[in-house]
């Protein structure tokens, strides 16, 4: 998986304003009402894909790309909400963006033992420790947010540190999803490093 | 019902293994309600209508298994609607009483339900092999429906190989 936030040298204090006061009437609501629908039809084919998963050994490539694109429009919406990123998210399965990029590679073979391990076991031995990590780390992160929100106020520029470490969180967690979601038989490692 | 009438049928070899695996999701439509944690016989015939419309352009193949899991999906959600009624009425507003009419429409409910769930699964199997599996009356309807000559449908794995004239514009009467 390969997931990039791009950093950019200025951020737009009017963007960061209007995003900061009317940002849940024109990004949150809109966005979220539809990723709802489209979040409910991912967990619907989530979970034929499980079945599948255990009938043939393999996650269906449309589905796969369902998921993919699902994940993508999150991240666009995503990394507007945490100010990581200028301009308006990209409505759609198919919107683009020039700022984020996430991709997946798809995996010809999903190891049936392991989804069943994942499927029982998969709440002790992936969401709490990585959920005991990320609970400390998204903490940490909002308040990183205050300060880079100050930061791109004044100065225009978002700390690079903070970006690093804020993209880095998002980074890990859609690698818990990634592995939960039966989408990789990866187990995500203990780092939001890039290349690991 | 003559030969000619209809598309010539792909062998398992002719299909590519993401069209059988779109086929093959069509049958698993079924368990829609238990991901969503509902039970409501509702939710299955819904993503099953879902899946069909997002998939039915994509190849015959795809969209024969998509509508006849989408029509055999119809009998049982009216049975299923049927026994969540009458409980319903039995035990929540006391207008009906536990009969043996209750228990015999029961028993009818779960025979009608497991019979879809084995056939659905062997067809989501065959599916996934590439082979064709047709259901009583469902079969034929959505065979003539599909690979009937008459069927206008632009599919996106034929596009290339039979470019047809896209009918956009037409009068405004006839």
């Amino acid at each position: 998986m390969k997931l990039t936030v791009t950093y950019q040298e200025r951020y737009s204090r009017s963007e960061l304003l209007l995003r900061s006061i009317f940002g849940v009437f024109y990004i949150v609501m809109p966005h979220f009402f539809l990723l709802i629908f489209m979040g409910i039809w991912g967990s619907i084919l989530s979970f034929i894909a499980l079945i599948s998963i255990l009938l043939t050994g393999r996650y269906p490539e449309s589905m796969f790309e369902y998921q993919v694109q699902l994940l993508r429009w999150q991240l666009r919406v995503n990394s507007r909400i945490q100010n990581l990123s200028d301009g308006y998210p990209a409505f759609g399965l198919n919107g683009t963006d020039e700022y984020t990029s996430l991709e997946i590679e798809y995996p010809e073979r999903i190891s049936r033992g392991t989804t069943l391990l994942r499927l029982f076991f998969g709440i002790f031995y992936v969401i709490l420790p990585h959920g005991f990590i990320l609970y400390f780390r998204v903490l940490w992160g909002v308040i990183l947010q205050i300060y880079a929100w100050v930061s791109v106020l004044f100065f225009a520029k978002f700390p690079e540190s903070a970006h690093t470490f804020l993209v880095g969180t998002l980074r890990w967690q859609y690698r818990v999803n990634l592995y939960m979601g039966n989408m990789t038989d990866v187990y995500p490692p203990f780092s939001s490093k890039e290349e690991v | 019902m003559s030969a000619e009438k209809y598309v010539k049928l792909p062998q398992p070899q002719d299909l590519s293994e993401r069209e059988k695996e779109d086929a093959m999701g069509a049958y698993l439509m079924m368990f829609a309600a238990l991901a969503t944690s509902l039970p409501l016989p509702i939710i299955n015939l819904i993503a099953a209508i879902v899946y069909y419309y997002i998939n039915r352009k994509k190849g015959r193949f795809i969209h024969f298994h998509c509508l006849q899991s989408l029509l055999s999906q119809l009998p049982t959600t009216l049975v299923n609607w049927g026994l969540l009624f009458w409980a319903l009425q039995i035990f929540f507003f006391d207008n009906f009483e536990v009969d043996d009419w209750f228990y015999a429409y029961l028993g009818f409910a779960i025979l009608a339900n497991l019979i879809y769930f084995i056939f659905s699964i062997m067809a989501a199997i065959r599916a996934r092999k590439g082979i064709f599996m047709y259901f009583l009356f469902f079969g034929s309807y959505a065979y003539h429906r599909v690979y009937g000559a008459s069927n206008e449908l632009n599919y996106d794995n034929e596009k290339l190989q039979n470019p047809k004239t896209q009918k956009v514009n037409s009068p405004p009467f006839l």
